[in-house]
């Protein structure tokens, strides 16, 4: 059974980003639909977040040293004017937090707790897991936003190259809903391929994948996020603990150290905790690696805990400008799924992903309602209505073909395994882009599904087969290492040929890789030396410059 | 290992663990107002329906059903 729902704001997800963004939308007064595929409020990375980081002069803050420390340890390819707004506004999410009760760790005496930032600027504070998400749900509601929880949105639906609404189908029954907006913000949150532990095991990454099937850019991808899990439990990791202990920072796993098979640090040091300083000891030989438990026991560490999410917010839809608006009329994106590179090439610091994630909602509500109160709906016609049907349900049409829980496992397995997405090589990315490849050719056009449950999961396959096409392409393009994208046959960055973006673009049905440099203005003082513009060294980096020397 | 089977003494079929799983794998029973474990080989362990269910009824056990591959 189809349904349509019109509406003026149409979003996509309902973790913080799309929670802020149907919030501020419908306190400009339009009408907001907003879709979650889990359960708004409850579902996406959101929930897990505890720390956030507001700025504040009168903390002490002083906001160009913290820019300059995300540039520094962007490597770079942040875009500055980007971190700077999530920076100006994100006190007023600190604010807004506080207006709705979220408890705040304290120090003994009652006063905030606030955790400094090592190169200074700024700081960060711990808040209560799990309750802002559903605060903001029920703030949402209370201002008049329709929620539809499990509904998995499949497309967005185009009308000479304007998204003019989405399609999607229920949890339940399959059933197709069809959503007519004079405007839609994607906040489908990051990419994974249904990883061990990491909570991302519904973001198959339909934001990219849905948006760049009707023509957006996404970038970002060649950057690998590197959380690790415990061999032991690869797949647990004890967040039911975690979200019932209350605020504060030693919610998180706690250890003194990480050490490996020698007992020694990792050799290589790079600046925040998820560098790959850790997968550069692996392929070196030195592991197993452990983390020293404070009771002096040993917990043995695997790793593609987060396999197929890109470095905390790096990946996602390219903006236009400063508005959240993005390269396609009528698509705005927030979160998680906006690739503003407000964080460059590798994760800044604890915090900035989620007040990203609310600063950027926060903007996209308020212009997505402004371009809507100045647009005209389009109408959705029932051809294509037709067609999405037709497009939606093949895989309950087919008597026989390939599970999409098996496409899944054959891409994991191959994906998985450390020489592929975390220490680089031309080759072994070649020789898996060849195996996707064929996944998307021969197995993605022959998936079956017996069921809803089933279909969902299909739509799912495509969506994580076409992430890994992205993330191999940007990683090939990039032929140079910096934060966490890591070239075995290129060990040192190029700042001559890579000082900025890769992006992905679908030009006549052919995935193109696009260089956007970094503006001028932005790029670093080229005149200090390597070493010191650099300072985290890599495996293979100072031979490479021996012999170029 | 995973999802263990809910503990329906406990349980009050309130639905809350069908509607916050994010990977669909429990479906109420309409008919006698239970949850069912419907897709047991696709739960992921996090461990969402322990912490929301009103009625403490519902237990993850580390490991999963399906091979788990790790990158190293
Ligand atoms: C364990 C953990 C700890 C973290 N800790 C911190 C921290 O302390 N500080 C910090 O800054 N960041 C942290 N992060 C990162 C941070 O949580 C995320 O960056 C942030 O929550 C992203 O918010 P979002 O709204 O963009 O996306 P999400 O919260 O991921 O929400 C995306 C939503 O989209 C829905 N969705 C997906 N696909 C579809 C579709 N096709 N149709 C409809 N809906 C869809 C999902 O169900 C989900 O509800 C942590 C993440 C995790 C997992």
């Amino acid at each position: 059974m189809t349904e349509t729902f019109k509406t003026d704001v149409l979003v996509i997800g309902g973790g913080m980003a799309g929670l802020l963004t149907a919030i501020k939308a419908r306190q400009q007064q339009v009408e907001v639909i907003l879709v979650d595929k889990a359960y708004a409020g409850k579902s996406g990375q959101s929930p897990y977040a505890d720390s956030l980081c507001p700025f504040n002069r009168k903390w002490g803050h002083n906001l160009e040293k913290w820019l300059h420390a995300v540039n520094v340890s962007g490597e770079y390819i942040n875009n500055p004017e980007w971190t700077k707004l999530v920076l100006e506004n994100s006190f007023a999410i600190y604010k807004l937090f506080k207006s709705w009760n979220i408890e705040f760790h304290k120090n003994p005496d009652g006063s905030l707790f606030k955790k400094e930032m090592p190169d200074g600027g700024g700081s960060t504070v711990f808040f209560h897991k799990n309750q802002a998400p559903q605060a903001a749900r029920k703030e949402a509601l209370k201002l008049g936003v329709r929620i539809f929880d499990r509904l998995m949105i499949t497309e967005l639906i185009t009308s000479d190259s304007k998204v003019i609404g989405a399609a999607g189908i229920t949890a339940e029954n399959a059933d197709l809903r069809i959503f007519n907006s004079k405007v839609t913000v994607m906040c489908a949150g990051a990419a994974g391929f249904k990883p061990n532990g990491w909570p991302i095991h519904e973001l198959s990454g339909d934001s990219d994948a849905l948006a760049y099937r009707i023509g957006a850019e996404v970038l970002g991808k060649e950057f690998t996020d590197t959380h690790m899990g415990n061999r032991k439990t690869p797949a647990f990791i004890p967040f039911a603990e975690q979200m019932k202990a209350g605020a504060g920072p030693n919610t998180g796993p706690k250890f003194r150290r990480i050490l490996n098979a020698e007992g020694d640090p990792p050799h290589f040091k790079g600046t925040g905790g998820l560098w790959l300083s850790n997968e550069f000891e692996i392929h070196a030989g030195r592991g197993p690696l452990s983390a020293e438990m404070p009771d002096g026991s040993m917990m043995e560490f695997a790793g593609g805990t987060t396999l197929g999410l890109a470095s905390h917010k790096t990946e996602g839809i390219v903006p236009s400008g400063l508005t959240c608006a993005t390269t396609v009329d009528g698509l705005f994106a927030a979160g998680d799924a906006l690739g503003n590179m407000a964080a460059g090439a590798k994760y800044p610091f604890m915090g900035f992903a989620i007040t990203h994630a609310c600063v950027t909602g926060c903007m996209a509500g308020k212009n997505a309602a402004d371009y809507a109160a100045a647009s005209p709906r389009n109408t959705i016609t029932t051809e294509e209505i037709n067609a999405v049907r037709q497009r939606t349900f093949k895989p309950l049409n087919r008597k026989g073909g390939f599970s999409p829980r098996w496409v899944i496992d054959v891409l994991k397995n191959a994906l998985s395994p450390y020489f592929i997405l975390y220490i680089k090589h031309e080759d072994r990315l070649r020789g898996a882009l060849t195996y996707i490849n064929f996944i998307r050719s021969h197995l993605l056009s022959k998936l079956i599904a017996s069921d809803a449950h089933e279909l969902r999961l299909a739509h799912e396959a495509c969506n994580i087969v076409l992430n890994a096409e992205i993330k191999l392409r940007s990683s090939l393009a990039r032929k140079e290492s910096r934060g966490c994208h890591y070239r075995e046959d290129f060990p040192y960055r190029d700042d001559k040929n890579f000082l900025g973006w890769i992006k992905l673009k679908d030009i006549d049905g052919k995935m193109t890789t696009l260089f956007e440099p970094v503006p001028e203005k932005y790029r670093p003082d080229l005149s200090i030396p390597y070493e010191r513009r650099y300072t985290a060294r890599i495996p293979g980096e100072l031979d490479h410059f021996k012999r170029t020397l | 290992m995973s999802i263990e089977p809910i503990n329906l003494e406990l349980c009050t079929g309130c639905g809350t663990c069908q509607d916050i799983c994010p990977v669909d794998v429990i479906r109420m029973d309409t008919a006698q107002g239970i949850p069912v474990i419907k897709y047991r080989q696709d739960c992921m362990l996090c461990q969402l329906c322990v912490v929301e269910c009103p009625a403490n009824a519902i237990t993850v056990t580390p490991g999963r059903l399906s091979p788990v591959s790790v990158s190293w």
